[in-house]
């Protein structure tokens, strides 16, 4: 059975946006499950037009072209409904591909992880 | 998972209204209510935010109850979730 990777993303920051990224499509290539879970100032990255305006100079690859390693790796990506006030989106705002989560979509998938990142 | 429920004819023992509540709100009231019926009777639990449909069947595989399905109110769900020990 293959590994599984669990990535907290609960930050727009370029320096904290970027590494669950970079190490995400490293466990893709690395045959690994990777789920990523965005929550808070995050989910400006799977916001419609936002991951275009987290920049990173310097880094391999724009954050755009991230996700969409990350899609086509097959990467779940799941957005945290309870932080959508806080960042002040609602669910229609989110790019294609990306599912709705809580708390225990988030405890239990983490639970079942070999690896927990949390930026 | 039970398949070909009939949710719209099930009989509940138990309605929550977790609408209006954020996650984790509607999750920590099934886990409430679950424990006030007995075992073999389902609750339904009401709920306006976007995860839960989500959350809840994972919830209960992993706390070992039966998530019987949801069925879409107008700007909330009804999900059903039968006790199971």
């Amino acid at each position: 059975m293959a590994a599984k990777m669990m990535i907290f993303c609960g930050s727009d920051d370029p320096q904290k946006a970027f590494p669950p990224f970079m190490l995400g499509s490293g466990a893709l290539a690395t045959d690994m499950e990777v789920t990523m879970f965005f929550t808070m100032s995050g989910l400006n990255i799977v916001k419609k037009g936002g991951a275009e305006k987290i920049v990173l100079p310097g880094a391999p690859k724009t954050l755009p072209e991230f996700i969409k390693v990350m899609q086509e790796g097959g990467a779940e990506m799941i957005a945290c409904s309870a932080a959508f006030p806080i960042a002040k989106i609602e669910e229609e705002d989110l790019i294609d591909g990306v599912e709705c989560g809580g708390v225990a979509t988030f405890v239990i998938d983490a639970e079942a992880a070999d690896i927990v990142l949390t930026f | 998972m039970m398949a070909e429920v009939d949710l719209e004819n099930i009989e509940v023992a138990k309605v929550v209204d977790a609408r209006g509540m954020a996650c984790p709100g509607p999750l920590l009231e099934a886990k409430k209510s679950i424990g006030t019926v007995s075992v073999g009777q389902t609750i339904e639990i009401l709920s306006g935010d976007a995860s839960t449909k989500n959350d809840l069947p994972r919830w209960a595989a992993k706390v070992g109850h039966d998530f019987l399905g949801a069925l879409a109110g107008e700007g909330y769900d009804r999900l059903f979730i039968t006790r199971k020990k």
